[in-house]
């Protein structure tokens, strides 16, 4: 024991494993970032300079000609617009059934509640293309193609599953003392629901705003299949049309698609905090 | 069923809270089209206006890419909800959609309008009859050819392009011999390689084999076929195509060929529309030659798809559908213009041939001294089938030796999917 | 008490479980039934054929083609990232200056959609004047331009690839926050007791990351299910069905094939397959309760 603390190195010695440890984060993060900085590359330059000097050169000056163009193409505002439209209320839906689900599996448990939470659950793990068609054929007996309300519904309905399991989770780290405590004082589920168990899920909330956010966001076909007209797209099956129109235009494509990422990354880098807490507190306990 | 009709009540009175209401206009056209790109999208958009402005209709029209189009026409036709008009390749595609009860025959408006004395007499049989019925009207037609860049010849010192097989062969180890790629080919969307197998069959063993082929009564291991394919991949194995096929698209091997990377490559005339695009002059820059004789006793043939407009069953606006198709086609100025921009042929009789750039009346030319138009092989054969066949370009371009294998794995997979 | 539950149980659960049945739900069984059919999604004829569906899969070469490339994706699309992820926070823990930035890097793929990251990676994999090539010759005396993305050696491990760029900041982002759990103070205790590197890990590290690797896992069967639109965008399954998984396949022949029937009874199978994994993942999941709870 005595040997043992004697061998320890003391802290005033050099410690070689910071450094190393940085400089692998540094090569690391040069690869993992070696993509991005090419899509980048290639926003900056001009047409010609991609077919002179190609895709991956640093240019000689920063030319912005094909952000001007992404930005000022009224398509792509439209299909910002429409994205926004389906993505903040599909997201908003699907935590919120899953709260009330999630609530019901952790704290209201009854016979046969295991068994419907996995049938939910099984709900993440097949390919969408599997209820393509009868989506499309129900959707359409009800007149709604080419709007934004059957993509609506969709995410609302396949984000329920990854929204109930988290929320179950982190409901289950919620005292039952608390919920009884509000109960004898005259509280009902909604209202323990709303000012005892939400108020200290937030964390949980704001993985799922994240995930559901990116998720839906991101998505290349519901709004392929359900919108017809331009007025109607979003802006993942925008970009694919667009690249179309500038087949030989890399340098707007690479533009696009940074432009397209971008309110991603924005709701990342604001609920990050949260985020990492929310996984923690909650998710991580499984 | 049950479940289906208490959903939609129980749907439907959502969206009444949420005052959703649907409207749609009637003295509207609908029309899905798969010329997405910058180019089809702004002739499209010029032929709408034109058609607007000469009936008073309006359309309103959802274009997709290609590949897309195919699965958005299906989930559609599903679900009955097609729109009043769409684009769709003439051959064994209509063919599947009208077996499937989803398009309208336009017949009464074909005799109305006189369409019989518009539309050429060989496209008109072979692309606008289905089960004996007229359905489509043809948008035009585009020929398959071998196009090349002139300089790299005349470079290579070739001023005369063969006409035999040869003489192909000599010019193909002439430019090998420069370093230069004889051949480009794009397969990376499979697609492009059909026109090797669609030449090679029909130059070898004739049309009627060739059709046996794509009905499904000549495997594709029999002698013909491994004949002709055997000649392919011998000129694979001899270097005569450029490298990596698969992962080219066919622009990219166009751009091959302009670039002077490439020599040749056997390509549609929608190949013009590209390259003059591109700033290319046609004559000048590029020039094409028909596919070489192989066999001289078989027909002359000429490969090439048909696009046309279909009419849905389900279409709303019947008499704004019928008078676009018949606009499409009659409307002499509009056919001069939309063939010359996309770089095809009008199979309108009223169109003068001096209209086009002197390339395309030789396209005109060959494809009139030719004795057979043959739709191209993914038109011409069972969409399941084509499945198949696709793929198997794919294949025989990686591994040129074992076609015979592959030849008869596709057979295997061919003869299920003919059993369909 | 126990009757105002059931009214409480009822009023949450009816809005889900309403939403849930009758978008995924009923289309799934509706997806049953057209497998016992020969519809191919263009006519309202079809005529029912039994199994006939069933039979035909095990004759299927692609079929069998398909469960061998989705076995090997699920495998490595969540074993690469899972790893990866577990490293670069391992790496991010020890303090080392920067630590934000560079969890912001390693996230940032995560952003970007399918669409954006096949595009990104067809460049890379481009054989004339792709990065990959482009860094390769950079070493090499004779130039190479192997098509990454069109050899059937290749053209699913490249995907593999551009997938596990893409989220193996998901994975870190949660390994960090299972790191942050465990307390300076028990790793401390440790190295007093004198506990060796290796039983730190078995006795400390290892018990406590199991929650999180728990979760990560459980994100990665998810989305590497949903692993369909970057395999669509970068391959197409190709070059000739190499890179084809059961839910591309499924696809093809439901959608390319016009074989909706055949096509449904595929994905009732890769239901069932879903359905195991599911299984097997909750009676783990009881099992770790059990040992750790």
């Amino acid at each position: 024991m005595v040997e043992q603390v004697a061998t320890l190195p003391s802290s005033r010695e050099f410690n070689p494993w910071p450094v190393v440890v940085f400089t692998c984060l540094l090569v690391l993060a040069g690869l993992f970032l070696a993509p991005t900085i090419g899509v980048i590359l290639s926003s900056i330059k001009t047409t010609r300079e991609i077919a002179e000097g190609g895709l991956w050169n640093i240019p000689t000056r920063l030319f912005l000609g094909n952000f001007v163009e992404v930005l000022a193409n009224p398509a792509v505002h439209r299909y910002f617009l429409n994205t926004l439209l389906v993505t903040l209320p599909a997201t908003a839906a699907s935590i919120a059934l899953g709260v009330l689900a999630g609530y019901v599996f952790a704290k209201l448990p009854f016979w046969g509640s295991n068994l419907i939470f996995l049938v939910l659950i099984s709900g993440m793990f097949f390919p969408p293309q599997v209820i393509l068609i009868p989506l499309f054929q129900f959707f359409n007996s009800l007149g709604l193609i080419d709007t934004l309300w059957p993509i609506i519904f969709i995410h609302t309905a396949l984000g329920i599953p990854i929204c109930t399991l988290l929320m179950r989770n982190f409901f289950a780290t919620v005292p039952n003392s608390l919920r009884e405590a509000a109960i004898l004082e005259g509280a009902n589920e909604f209202q323990v629901l709303t000012r005892v168990a939400l108020p200290l899920s937030l964390p949980a909330l704001a993985v799922l705003a994240t995930l559901q956010f990116t998720w839906i966001w991101n998505d290349f076909l519901w709004p392929l299949i359900f919108t017809q007209s331009d007025e109607k797209r979003t802006i993942m099956v925008g970009i694919v049309n667009l690249k179309g129109q500038y087949s030989v235009a890399w340098g707007v494509q690479g533009a696009l698609s940074l432009v397209a990422s971008l309110p991603t990354l924005i709701v990342f880098l604001f609920f990050q905090r949260y985020f990492i807490k929310g996984m923690t507190m909650g998710a991580v306990k499984g | 069923m049950l479940c289906l009709r208490f959903s939609k009540i129980v749907l439907i009175s959502l969206l009444g809270f949420f005052g959703f209401v649907s409207a749609s206009s009637a003295s509207e056209v609908t029309i899905s089209h798969y010329f997405s790109d910058e180019f089809g999208k702004e002739n499209m958009g010029k032929v709408f206006s034109r058609f607007e402005a000469a009936t008073g209709n309006t359309m309103k029209e959802s274009p997709v890419g290609h590949e897309d189009f195919k699965t958005d026409i299906l989930v559609r036709g599903a679900s009955d909800s097609l729109p009043d008009v769409f684009s769709y390749w003439a051959g064994a595609r209509v063919q599947f959609v009208v077996d499937s009860g989803d398009l309208s025959p336009i017949d009464d408006m074909w005799a109305r309008d006189g369409l019989d004395g518009i539309v050429a007499k060989a496209v008109a049989d072979s692309a606008t009859l289905y089960n004996g019925a007229r359905y489509l009207i043809p948008m035009q037609y585009h020929y398959a050819g071998m196009f090349y860049n002139k300089k790299v010849m005349a470079d290579a010192g070739i001023t005369e392009m063969p006409t035999d097989w040869e003489g192909f062969m000599e010019l193909c180890e002439t430019l090998k011999g420069m370093g230069i790629a004889p051949i480009a080919l794009g397969s990376k969307f499979r697609w492009p390689a059909q026109f090797w197998f669609d030449y090679l069959i029909l130059n070898t063993a004739g049309p009627e084999i060739r059709a046996g082929v794509m009905d499904g009564s000549i495997a594709y291991d029999s002698d013909e076929v491994m004949a002709a394919v055997g000649i392919w991949m011998d000129m694979v194995n001899n270097g005569y195509f450029a490298a990596n096929s698969n992962a080219d698209t066919w622009t990219d091997a166009s751009d091959k060929v302009s670039n002077g990377e490439a020599a040749m490559t056997l390509m549609g005339t929608w190949i013009t529309g590209y390259w003059n695009g591109n700033g290319l002059t046609p004559g000048e820059d590029y020039d094409f030659f028909p596919f070489p004789t192989i066999n001289a006793d078989a027909p002359v043939s000429v490969v090439g798809p048909i696009d046309g407009l279909v009419v849905s069953a389900n279409v709303q606006n019947k008499e704004g559908a019928e008078a676009f198709l018949s606009f499409f086609v009659s409307d002499v100025d509009n056919q001069i213009e939309w063939t010359k921009a996309v770089g095809a042929v009008s199979a309108n009789v009223n169109v003068d041939p001096s209209v086009y750039n002197e390339l395309i009346q030789r396209v005109i030319s060959t494809v009139d001294g030719a004795s057979n138009f043959a739709f191209n092989y993914d038109l011409a054969t069972p969409p399941p089938v084509a499945e198949v066949g696709l793929s198997m370009f794919q294949e025989l371009m990686e591994s040129p030796d074992d076609y015979g294998a592959i030849l008869s794995r596709a057979q295997d997979s061919a003869q299920s999917a003919f059993a369909q | 008490m126990e009757k105002t539950a059931w009214i409480w149980r009822v009023v949450f659960l009816a809005a889900p479980i309403t939403v849930f049945s009758i978008l995924v739900l009923w289309p799934l069984f509706s997806s049953f039934f057209y497998s016992f059919t020969n519809w191919n999604g263009f006519n309202p004829n079809y005529r029912f054929v039994g199994f006939d569906n069933y039979v035909k899969i095990w004759t299927d070469r692609l079929f069998l083609n398909a469960i061998i490339n989705t076995f090997v994706w699920m495998v490595a699309a969540i074993l690469l990232p899972t790893l990866l992820g577990l490293g670069f926070a391992l790496l991010i823990d020890s303090n080392v200056p920067g630590g934000k930035v560079f969890k912001s890097i390693f996230y940032l793929p995560i952003c970007l959609s399918a669409v954006v990251v096949g595009q990104i990676w067809t460049w890379i994999y481009q054989p004339d004047w792709g990065l990959l090539n482009t860094l390769i010759n950079f070493f090499l005396a004779e130039p190479i331009n192997y098509p990454w993305l069109a050899k059937p050696d290749t053209s699913l491990g490249s995907v593999i690839i551009a997938w596990s760029w893409q989220q193996t900041g998901l994975s870190m982002v949660i390994y960090l926050a299972g790191l942050t759990s465990i307390s300076e103070e028990l790793l401390e205790v440790c190295e007093i007791e004198g506990t060796s590197t290796w039983q730190k890990i078995r006795l400390v590290l290892v018990p406590l990351l199991t929650p999180a690797t728990v979760v990560v896992i459980a994100l990665s069967v998810i989305n590497s299910l949903k692993g369909f639109d970057i395999l669509y965008i970068m391959t197409g399954g190709g070059p000739f069905h190499s890179s084809d998984t059961l839910a591309m396949h499924m696809y093809n022949e439901s959608f390319k094939k016009y074989m909706m029937g055949y096509g449904s009874a595929i994905s009732v199978v890769l239901f069932l397959l879903a359905l195991i994994i599911i299984g097997i993942y909750f009676r783990e999941l009881r099992r770790l309760d059990e040992i750790y709870g």
